[in-house]
C-alpha cells in the first residue's frame, strides 16, 4: 500500500487513481530515501535512522523533532478543539433562536386568544346594548326583527338542531404501503379537494340546509373554500381531514332531496373510483357555531326607511349597528 | 510521547481558553480541521512504516492546513466555494481512509 520510495507523479494516471494510490505524503518516502542514502555515503552512523547533522549531538536533533512535532500536534488540538466549540456554540445559538421564536408564537396565540375572548365580549355587549337601544320603540322592534332574520341569513347566530352529518375523508392508505417506511402517501386522485367540499356544501344548500358548518367552521353567504398548497381553507382558517359537514333541517327530507342532487351523485361516485370515504348520516343534535361577521359597510338611520313615531326614542337617531364608522349617524 | 502530550494539552486549552475566532475565518475551521487529520494520520502511518520526518511532518501540515483554506477562500471569491469544500474533503477523506487503513494493518497485521 505504501508508495515506493522516490516514486514520481506519473502524469499519464488519473486523478482519483493517484488519490486513492497515494494516501501518504511521498515526501516521506523521499526523505527516507535521502537519508539512507546519506548515512550510507557520510561515515558508518551509530544510530543511521536518525541522520544526525555533524556537529550537533543526535539527542538534541531527536528532542527537537519532537518538540516540533509536539508542537504541531498542540496546534492541531487547538484548532479541532476551536472547531468543535463554534459549531457547538453555532448550533446552541440556533437552538436559542428556535427557542425564542416558538416563545413568540406562544405568546402571540395566546395573545389571539385573549382578543377572541375580548371580542365575544365586546359583541356580546353590543347586542345587548342594542336590543335595549331597539326594544323601546316599535320601529326599533321591527328593526330587530328584521335583524334577527339577516342574522340568521348572515349566519352570525349559534345553531342547534337535527340535521344531516356528512363526512368527506382521503382515500385510505394502501394496504401494501409501508407505514413504517414514513411513506402512508395517499395517491393524488384519494385526496379530498376544495372543489369536492364546495359541491358538497352547495348540494346541501340546495336540499334545504337551514344552517351548515365545516368541521366545527359554520359556513356562511360569504364564506370561502379554497386550497392554497396541501391545505384547505375555509375564510382562510385551515381545516384538515376528515371533513365533517353538519347541515341543520329536517333530517328525513333533507337527506332524501340531497341523495337526489347530481352534487351527491357525483360526490358518491368518488368511492368507487378513488376510494374516497363519503358517508351521509342523521343526527340528532348539530351544534353549529356563529360565523364571524361580515366587516359593516353600509348603514342608514331607522328614520330613513320608517319615521319614528315618537315614544321617547331619539329620532332618526339609532342606527341599526353601533358602528363608529358607518355613514348613517 | 510527547506528540501526544501536546495534542491532549491543545485540545484542553482550546476547550478551556475558547478563544473568539474572527468572523471571516470561521468558513475555514472545519476544512482546516479535515486538512490537519489528514497530516495527523500521514504521520502516524509514516511512523509506523519506519519513515516518519518531523520536518516533513510539521511541512506537510502547515502546508496542508494553509491550502485547504486557501482552496476554500478562493472557491468562496468564485462562487464555488461549497463545491471547493466539498472536493477537498473527498480527497482528504480517501487519503484519511487509506492511511487509516494502513495503520490498522500495522496494529492488527489484518
Amino acid at each position: 500500500m505504501s508508495a515506493p520510495p522516490g516514486r514520481q507523479r506519473s502524469l499519464g494516471a488519473s486523478l482519483l487513481d493517484q488519490v486513492l494510490a497515494e494516501t501518504l505524503d511521498p515526501a516521506y518516502a523521499q526523505a527516507a530515501a535521502a537519508r539512507a542514502a546519506r548515512a550510507a555515503d557520510l561515515r558508518p552512523d551509530p544510530d543511521p535512522d536518525r541522520g544526525a547533522a555533524p556537529g550537533r549531538p543526535p539527542w538534541l536533533r531527536r528532542h527537537r523533532g519532537q518538540l516540533l512535532v509536539a508542537l504541531t500536534l498542540l496546534i492541531a488540538g487547538l484548532l479541532a478543539s476551536i472547531t468543535y466549540s463554534e459549531a457547538a456554540a453555532g448550533a446552541e445559538g440556533r437552538e436559542q433562536a428556535r427557542q425564542a421564536l416558538r416563545e413568540d408564537i406562544r405568546t402571540e396565540s395566546d395573545n389571539a386568544d385573549e382578543l377572541v375572548v375580548q371580542l365575544e365580549e365586546l359583541t356580546a355587549e353590543v347586542t345587548s346594548t342594542r336590543q335595549r337601544a331597539l326594544e323601546a320603540s316599535s320601529v326599533g322592534q321591527r328593526a330587530l326583527d328584521e335583524l334577527a332574520a339577516a342574522e340568521q341569513g348572515a349566519a352570525t347566530v349559534a345553531v342547534s338542531g337535527p340535521g344531516l352529518r356528512v363526512t368527506m375523508d382521503n382515500a385510505p392508505p394502501e394496504a401494501d404501503s409501508d407505514p413504517v417506511g414514513g411513506s402512508a402517501e395517499v395517491a393524488e386522485p384519494g385526496i379530498v379537494q376544495d372543489n369536492d367540499l364546495r359541491r358538497l356544501v352547495n348540494g346541501l344548500w340546495a336540499a334545504g340546509a337551514e344552517a351548515i358548518s365545516l368541521n366545527g367552521q359554520r359556513i356562511g353567504a360569504t364564506t370561502t373554500i379554497r386550497q392554497a398548497g396541501g391545505a384547505i381553507l375555509v375564510d382562510l382558517r385551515p381545516v384538515a381531514a376528515p371533513y365533517v359537514l353538519s347541515a341543520v333541517g329536517d333530517p328525513q327530507g333533507l337527506q332524501n332531496a340531497f341523495l337526489t342532487t347530481p352534487e351527491a351523485r357525483d360526490l358518491g361516485q368518488l368511492t368507487p373510483d378513488y376510494g374516497v370515504v363519503f358517508e351521509v348520516g342523521r343526527a340528532d343534535d348539530l351544534e353549529l357555531p356563529a360565523a364571524t361577521a361580515a366587516e359593516l359597510r353600509h348603514a342608514a338611520p331607522l328614520a330613513a326607511t320608517a319615521p319614528a313615531r315618537g315614544s321617547g326614542t331619539t329620532p332618526g337617531a339609532v342606527p341599526d349597528t353601533p358602528d363608529p364608522t358607518s355613514d348613517g349617524d | 510521547m510527547i506528540p501526544i502530550l501536546g495534542l491532549a494539552v491543545g485540545v484542553v486549552l482550546g476547550l478551556l481558553l475558547d478563544p473568539s475566532v474572527p468572523l471571516w475565518l470561521q468558513p475555514y475551521l472545519p476544512i482546516a480541521v479535515v486538512a490537519a487529520l489528514d497530516a495527523v494520520f500521514g504521520g502516524i502511518r509514516a511512523r509506523f512504516d519506519g519513515i516518519f520526518d518531523a520536518k516533513v511532518f510539521v511541512v506537510s501540515f502547515v502546508s496542508n492546513v494553509v491550502v485547504a483554506a486557501l482552496i476554500v477562500f478562493l472557491g468562496d471569491q468564485l462562487g464555488v466555494g461549497a463545491q471547493l469544500s466539498t472536493a477537498v474533503v473527498v480527497v482528504l477523506g480517501i487519503r484519511i481512509f487509506g492511511n487509516a487503513a494502513a495503520i490498522r494493518r500495522h496494529l492488527f497485521r489484518a
